[in-house]
This record gives structure tokens, sequence and C-alpha cells, in this order.
């Protein structure tokens, strides 16, 4: 069978992507970061715009800047107001989009691009995406690695981590700043609005099924894995954008990892 | 009071003139306290009385404003001493999305067997077998840790403590999430790793029944140390009696509700 060379770039994007997404996912699932993550997706439409505006022919180095920039600012707000978390990302998530669509209004022949953006395009995935996926999963999933007990001791109890010695402010600068751009990257493949279900349902569903942190994080690659692979898979002969597919097989292994957490332990309670 | 010319002991603890104001509220009005080496010793006041900001300045998470703590004989908390030193948090802030389990916690927190994940956990076991045994958790390995009960839980984070041959031991509001009949059982507990180990155990409460069982010198906090001493002296103590407000009975209430006394003091 002849593979389109657009086809390749997105499968290929989406097999260095889906598995890093389910690895960093397991620590925002358990650091309750997901709406985070939305935050700084949605900020990423403010850096297209910015993109579009600069007369960059790619936006994807401004997305990953203007997500990183929001970020940041999500830290500082957080360290220097009596703001809450939640009302800090509101804020920035709805500020960056309406940013991103006066920018993208104000220029002309942009607005088509929209859905793209918004739902993930596999036609829009270039050879420079797929490489640059391929070193941030090989970067970033060693850091994660690298840094595993660390984080996890953060994630437990962040005053016994650092009574334990581990850096926890600087860890967590940099834990937000990998979950950041790997967010940016995979907007090309599930857009902004549905880029947060590749970070969370992977982790959800392995947990269902998993006995051990362990086991959590290989079934969560794996899932992340089939889940981006399959739904590009299957977007292009559907003629749908790839962002819902994708979104679509997670929740479907989500379901069925309900069934299978019920069949390993039918005693246990769903609580 | 202690016998009068008896040589006093290195302390393990030792804080000076230490003040402390969280949002323009002084809350540590200069506390001054010596817990020598080798004790088993109480940390006692009310909610508000300053206990955990205490606990913070010991273990080098809250700046104080001025004055001095001086852990182990040797300095001001930083990484290199909080490596000999063993802190026991009430709870863990873990949500049950995160399947870590006992073993996987335990491992960790130890160097040699920071590598758990790529190995098979038989290994990780047999690394792990002293402080597991002496903490009676063997049967708690394969269990997540966000579903282990309050008791359960303590003795994890105790024997996960213990791993690092910790000199001294601060436990904060070691039977918060603890049924009463657990109680008197894990101060037991407590108290034969204390014997066993010889390292100095600090435990901070509101909850004083349990506690003048087993330490054998109380501190009763209420912005400055208010009075100290044995446990019956200080449980007598006028200074206590009002630092915990009139209805603070601490001898006739061992199967009352933990949070029942203490709680509402000033």
């Amino acid at each position: 069978m002849d593979i389109e060379p657009f086809m390749l770039r997105a499968l290929l994007t989406a097999l260095f992507l889906g598995p890093l997404c389910g690895f960093i996912g397991v620590f925002v699932t358990a650091r309750r970061m997901s709406f985070f993550s939305d935050t700084v997706a949605h900020a990423a439409l403010a850096g297209v715009a910015l993109g579009f505006w600069l007369g960059l022919p790619d936006p994807t180095l401004p997305m990953i800047l203007f997500s990183l920039l929001i970020a940041g600012l999500i830290l500082w707000l957080k360290e220097r107001t009596a703001l809450l978390n939640d009302t800090i990302m509101a804020l920035l998530l709805s500020g960056s989009v309406a940013l991103g669509m006066v920018i993208l209004s104000l220029l002309r022949g942009h607005r088509g691009e929209l859905d793209r953006y918004l739902f993930g395009d596999i036609l829009s995935v270039g050879w420079g995406d797929a490489v640059l996926a391929f070193i941030v999963l090989v970067s970033v999933g060693s850091i994660l690695f690298w840094k595993l007990n660390a984080l996890a001791l953060l994630t437990a109890h962040a005053d016994l981590a650092h009574v334990s010695g581990i850096p926890v402010r600087w860890l967590n600068y940099g834990f937000v700043a990998l979950l950041t751009v790997t967010v940016a990257l995979s907007i090309r493949l599930l857009g902004i609005i549905l880029v947060t279900s590749l970070v969370v349902i992977p982790p959800a569903a392995a947990r269902n099924l998993a006995r051990s942190l362990r086991q959590q994080i290989l079934m969560s690659l794996f899932l992340g894995l089939i889940g981006a692979v399959g739904g590009v898979a299957i977007s292009y002969p559907l003629n749908l954008p790839s962002g819902p597919c994708i979104t679509l097989t997670l929740a479907g292994l989500f379901v069925l990892s309900l069934f299978g957490g019920r069949l390993q332990r039918p005693m246990r309670n769903l609580s | 009071m202690d016998i009068a010319f008896r040589i006093p002991k290195p302390a393990a603890v030792e804080v000076r003139d230490l003040q402390v104001q969280l949002g323009g509220t002084p809350v540590l009005r200069g506390v001054n306290l010596r817990i020598e080496a080798g004790r088993m010793v109480a940390l006692i006041g009310p909610n508000g009385s300053g206990k955990t900001t205490l606990l913070r300045c010991l273990l080098g998470l809250q700046e104080p404003h001025s004055g001095s703590v001086r852990l182990l004989q040797e300095g001001p908390p930083n990484p290199s001493l909080l490596r000999r030193i063993g802190y026991v948090p009430q709870r863990l802030q873990l949500d049950p999305s995160f399947m870590l389990t006992v073993r996987e916690f335990l491992a960790i927190r130890r160097p040699v067997t920071a590598t758990w994940f790529w190995r098979p956990s038989r290994q990780i076991d047999e690394q792990l077998h002293s402080a597991v045994a002496e903490m009676d958790v063997t049967r708690l390995l394969d269990r997540p840790v966000a579903g282990l009960s309050g008791g359960q839980l303590q003795r994890v984070l105790i024997c996960s403590s213990l791993l690092n041959e910790p000199e001294l031991l601060l436990l904060d509001e070691p039977t918060a999430g603890v049924d009463t009949p657990g109680e008197a059982d894990f101060y037991e507990l407590i108290a034969e790793v204390h014997q066993r180990r010889g390292l100095t155990v600090v435990l901070v409460s509101h909850d004083l029944s349990m506690v003048y069982r087993h330490a054998s010198r109380v501190y009763a906090l209420n912005g400055v140390i208010c009075c100290e001493g044995a446990p019956e002296e200080v449980m007598n103590a006028e200074s206590l009696k009002q630092a915990y407000g009139i209805h603070f009975t601490p001898y006739h209430h061992h199967h009352h509700h933990p949070h029942s006394h203490g709680g509402h003091g000033h």
C-alpha cells in the first residue's frame, strides 16, 4: 500500500507525541493540572495569530513561545497575587483566545485557517513538525524518566519532596515548561480545543487497569500511542479532522478500560 | 525540672528567640526551645498556636523573621542536614488517580532503589526489607498509597522516613487520621522505634491524651513556649490551662473524639 507523504508525516508525529502526552499526562492528572494544560493550549491561538501577523510562514515557534509566556504568567500571578488558580487560568485562557481572535479578524485571509488550529489538521503537519516532535519525544521523555522519582514525590507531597532535598520550585517550573512545549506541539494534530484529551484520557484509562505507577505509566504511554496513531489513521479515509478522531478513539479506549477494570476487580467499589 | 547537676546532653533541636509573622500577624513571638538528643518529646498547642509554623521553620520551609534554628548541633536546616531528618507529614496530597503503590513510594526515596521502574519487585523488596518489617507494612507493599487508611498511611510514612536512617524524627499530628483504638498501638510502635534506634522523636500534636504517656518531656506552645517539663507537670500547669482554655482536662478523655479538646483555645 502506498502512503501519502503528508499521511506519513502525520502518523510519525502521532507516533512520537501520543506516548509522550500519555506519559506526562500521568503527572498532569495526579497534580490536578488538566485545566492548566487547557489554558496553555488556548494561549497558542494568540501565538498562531501573532505568527501570521509577523508574516511567519510557520506558526509553530510563536505558538510554543506564547504558550510558554502564558505558563510563566500563570506561575507568576500564582506566586505574587492572592488570586485563586482557577481564576488566574480562566482569565488567561479567555484573554488569549480573545487576543488571538481579534488579531485574526484584523488580518485578512486567515479566518479560514481557524478550524485547522481549533480542531487539528493532518495536512498542516510539515516535516519540520515531525522532526521537532521526535526531538521533543526524546528530550522530554528522557528528562521525565530521569526525574521520575522526584516528580512522583512532588506529586505525593511537596513539603516531603523539599525535605528530601528536591528543589521543588525548579522542578515545578521545569515540569510546566515541558508540559507546555508538549501540548503546544500536539496542537497540530488535535487542535487547541481537544489537545488536553491526549494528556488526560490515557492516564485516566490506564488508572482503571493499572495496579502500580509503573503499570500506569506504561499503559498510558501505550494508550496515548494507540489513540493518536489510530485517530490519525481513521481521519484520512473518513475525511474528518484529526483532533475529534483522536479524542473519540481515546474516549472509546477509556470506556473499554472501565470494563477491563471491572473484570479485573469485580469486588472493587468504583468510587 | 531536670535534675539540677546533670550534664546536659547535646541538643537535637535548638531554637533561639524565633519570630515569625504571617500576613502581618505575629505567629511565633520569640520561641526558645532545646530538645535533647535521644529523647521522645511532644510539642503541643491548640490550633493556631504556631505548631505548624514552628515545624515548617525546623524543616526550612519557612524563613524566620528573626532568631535561629539549629539542628543536630550543626546549623539551620539545609539539604545535607535535612537528609539526616525524618519528616512524617500528617497526610499526603495524593490524588486517587495516581497509582503509586507503597513499594514504589518507599523505593523513590532511596538511592539504592532509585531505578525501581526497571527492576523486578522482588529485588526492591530485598532492599527495603528491614524497615518494612520493622513497621509491619509488608502486606501493604502492593497497595496504592492513595487507598490506605489513616493508620496504614502513618506506618508507611514512618517506614519511608526510617529508610534514610534519620537521627531526628519529626511527626506532624501523627494520629490525626487514626481511629481511637489504633492510636494506642501507634504510639507503642513509635516508642519501640525510638528505643530500638535511639533517635530523637518530636511529636507535634494538639492531641494530649496519648502524648503524655509516651513523651518524656512536653513543650506547650502558644506563640511562645508557655511551659515545658515532664508530662505530669505540664499537664497541670496553670499556664497550659490558660493556653488551652478552661475546658481542658487532660487526664480523662482517652476514649473521646481526639478533636474535641483544645481546638478552640487562643
